[in-house]
Parts: structure tokens; sequence; C-alpha cells
């Protein structure tokens, strides 16, 4: 039974707010999260693994999937277009959105500058894509380390961060709604011991580096699953810097 | 009262024991660790999580050469390679390659014994393989070594691309100060002469932050 709205990234909230009119009950699927799907074999091996999260997530509930919203504009990477050819090929009723624009976007972000634990504050974010409660109740708890980038496959290397620990990049703004806004994105704190992280393949790694270097911050460039040493370096980062 | 200290390193496991602060070093082969009846005070390393207290390897190899202040501390191991910098005593930069740890130790061990090579006559070479990973570098000396080449040159020209990924790794400075079993490997000590001064500071680096950070605790 077709029960389900799928997406990725951030869908236009125009779109949202219509589909949720038209299809009341539906449930939503956030294709982005890694479910432990099983591998489609669409995408090659080596590949980002958000992209590959989403493929394998829509062939894994096809049969469920009533639709899935498709940002393909600056908002989302270049990868999104092809994955919707792909994905309508293979029988996927897919509807595009870009959301580009700055008309919506929050001064606050209460949740990224919580004291909530960080992954918590992620999974919140992602969450509200969808959901849009109110948090402003949070309070704002001063800095000592941040988290800049995406919500990242492996959740668990979130959980070496601090309470502390601000969310910076692409995921504040989405926090924001404004997940096309290279000024946010790039916003930064001097002096706050920072971890700059992107999914491997993915071409944020370019500004991840680049901001990394000019912060003196740590630089992960992290596939599926995050190593042993991967995580003793965030972890030692966090506590020599 | 005795105390231990481990490092405990995908092949090979160096101890400290202080006694009366007299210290002690020794290395055996990490299979053998199993045989010791010793309750390690602070262990480290990819083999070392069964100590009282397990301490990450760049904070230990932190503590051990804090007092470095000039140039990049390296430690470069069987399995990965991990450097740090201070600046004025306060920590400034570090990095953990963690990816191509085939391109390290454990990969040279293993040439010299698959072509019966002695490590001691091994002769540096300014000729070099860009080595961006152990696998990449195998096929180029397999390459080379069927078209004539010298396995000791081969293997040297491979070291040399260990010892200039270590340079561009640790960000090309002036000085590395040089941790691990590579110290002992006078092949890529020269090698890695050949981009920059090197200073070796031996095997023991990380028991010694061990130790450091066991007398912080303990003050």
């Amino acid at each position: 039974m077709k029960d389900t709205i799928a997406f990725w990234g951030y869908p236009h909230p125009e779109l949202i707010k219509k589909i949720k009119e038209e299809y009341k009950n539906a449930k939503w699927l956030d294709l982005d999260i890694d479910f432990g799907a099983k591998n489609s074999g669409i995408l090659p091996e080596n590949y980002c693994s958000v992209m590959k999260n989403i493929f394998n997530n829509a062939i894994l509930n096809k049969e469920k999937i009533i639709k899935i919203l498709a940002p393909v504009g600056k908002d989302k990477c270049d990868c999104a277009l092809f994955a919707v050819e792909i994905l309508k090929d293979l029988g996927f009723e897919i509807e595009t959105s870009v959301f580009e624009e700055k008309t919506y976007k929050k001064e606050n972000c209460p949740i990224s500058t919580s004291s909530l634990p960080l992954r918590q504050k992620i999974e919140l974010i992602t969450k509200n894509i969808i959901e849009q409660k109110d948090y402003s109740h949070l309070e704002y708890k001063e800095p000592t380390a941040a988290f800049w980038g995406v919500p990242p496959n492996d959740l668990s290397i979130l959980e070496l961060f601090p309470n502390t620990t601000h969310v910076l990049g692409w995921t504040r703004c989405v926090e924001a709604m404004a997940p096309f806004d290279l000024e946010l994105e790039q916003y930064c704190m001097e002096g706050i011991k920072t971890v700059f992280f992107a999914q491997t393949f993915c071409a944020k790694n370019e500004l991840a580096k680049y901001l990394a270097n000019k912060y003196n911050g740590l630089y992960i460039d992290m596939d599926g699953f995050s190593s042993n040493s991967t995580r003793a370096k965030i972890e030692a980062f966090l506590r020599l810097r | 009262m005795t105390k231990y200290f481990l490092d405990a390193g995908t092949t090979w496991s160096k101890i400290l024991k202080v006694e009366e602060n007299e210290k002690e070093y020794s290395v055996i082969k990490t299979r053998d660790l199993k045989n010791l009846n010793i309750e390690f005070e602070i262990s480290t390393g990819h083999s070392g999580k069964f100590g009282k207290n397990y301490e990450n390897e760049v904070v230990a190899l932190s503590y051990g050469a804090k007092r470095y202040n000039d140039g990049v501390i390296l430690d470069l191991g069987s399995r990965d390679a991990k450097w740090i910098k201070f600046n004025d005593g306060k920590f400034q930069d570090m990095d953990w390659n963690n990816n191509c740890a085939s391109a390290t130790g454990a990969t040279i061990e293993m040439l010299l014994k698959f072509y019966d090579v002695e490590v001691e006559k091994l002769i540096p070479t300014k000729e070099k393989y860009s080595v961006t990973c152990g696998i990449f570098g195998l096929e180029k000396i397999m390459d080379d070594i069927s078209n004539g080449v010298s396995p000791n040159l081969a293997i040297s020209k491979f070291i040399t691309g260990i010892a200039y990924n270590a340079y561009n790794f640790t960000k090309k400075p002036n000085k590395i100060y040089l941790s691990g079993g590579f110290c002992e490997n006078k092949c890529f000590v020269e090698s890695l002469k050949l981009f920059t001064e090197v200073v070796l500071l031996g095997r023991y680096m990380l028991v010694e932050g061990l130790y450091n950070i066991y007398l912080s605790q303990t003050k």
C-alpha cells in the first residue's frame, strides 16, 4: 500500500505544505538517513554515502512510496539532478523543488545553539524540516566547540562532542530555513574549536577543508562509517585544541 | 611500587616500567602480550585496549612530546601516521592518517620478508615512487623488479615515497621530530632528511606520554 511521502534535502516549504494538505495521513520518510537498507547496487560503489542512502531507501520502500519530493536547486548538490532522472526511469513519481530564496530565513537557530546533545540537535533539525515545531524555548548555551557540515551518515560521531557544541554549516542553514545561504554556511566562530565535516565524494569537502585551515579547525572527510582512528582524531582534537 | 605503561601497536608493543623513579623500556611482539602477567596503569595503541585505563594515541603523543616546540612531532608506526604541533607549549595542529595506513611500516616489513632483503642493506635514494597508497606502491615495485631493478633499490624508492608522503602529510615543516619504529630504519630517516631536518625521538614517546599523564593525574 502506498502511504509514504519520501524526500531528500530540504524540499521547498510551500511544496511540503501542499503535500501535507493533499496527503493528510501520509507517513514521511527522509531518504538521506542510513536505515541500514540493502545496497541497491544502482550507484557506483565508491560514491557519496548519502546519495547511496537515497537510492537504497527508495528501492526498499518502493511499494510504499507515493512520491518523492526532490530538491534539485543549489540547496542540494548536483547529484540530485541525475538522481531524479534515474528514479523517474525506475518508476518513481517525483516532484522537484528549488529552495534558493532567503525569504523564509530565521535569524535565530535555537536548536543549533542549545545545550542539547549534538546528535539530538542534528536529529531535531532534520526532523523539523517536515514537523516545523517551534523550539524558541530552548535556551542559548555559550559554545565551547562547533560542528560544521551536513548530518553525517554515521551519526554516532556526534556523540563524541560536548553538549556545548554549536551546529554550523549546511545543517545550521536548514534550521534557519535557508539551505542555500552561502554566507550563513560559511559562518564560523573565531577561537572556538570546530570540526569541519564532509561526506567523502561530496563537493562540500572543498569548503570544509578551506574553512578548517582558515579557522585552525579539524577537517574530517568520512565515508560510510567512522573508523576507530577517525573517532580518536576527533576526540584528541576536542581535548587538545 | 612498580607501574607499567603500554603502547600496543599493531605489530610491536612498547612497555615502560617505572620503579622508584627508575625507568626501564622494552619492546615485544604484540601477539606475545597475552603471555605477560602485568597490569598496565594506562595503555594506548590499536591493540592496547586491555589496560586499566585506555588513552587516545594522539593525546599520549602530545603528553610525551610537548616540549618540542619548533617543529612537527610525527609518530610513524606499522599501521598509521599521526602528527601534532605545538606553539609556545599550546596545541596548534594535528592530523592522523587512517586511510592509507597500508603505506607505512607493516608494508615495508612485508616487502623485506617477501624479497628477502635486510633493512640494514637498504641504501637511501633520491628516486621515489608516488606512493598514494601501499597497494599502488606495491604494483610499481613489482613492475620495476620484473624490469630488472634490484629489490633493494625498489624498496628504497618505495621508502623515499613514504618519506615524501610523511613530509607532505605534516604540511612540509622545517623540522620533524620523528617518533616510532621508523626511527630505527636508517634508510627511511635518510630519505626523510632529503626533505626536511629530522630529529629522532625513538620508539617510546607514547609510553612517556602515558607516564606524564599518570603523573599529572596523581599530583
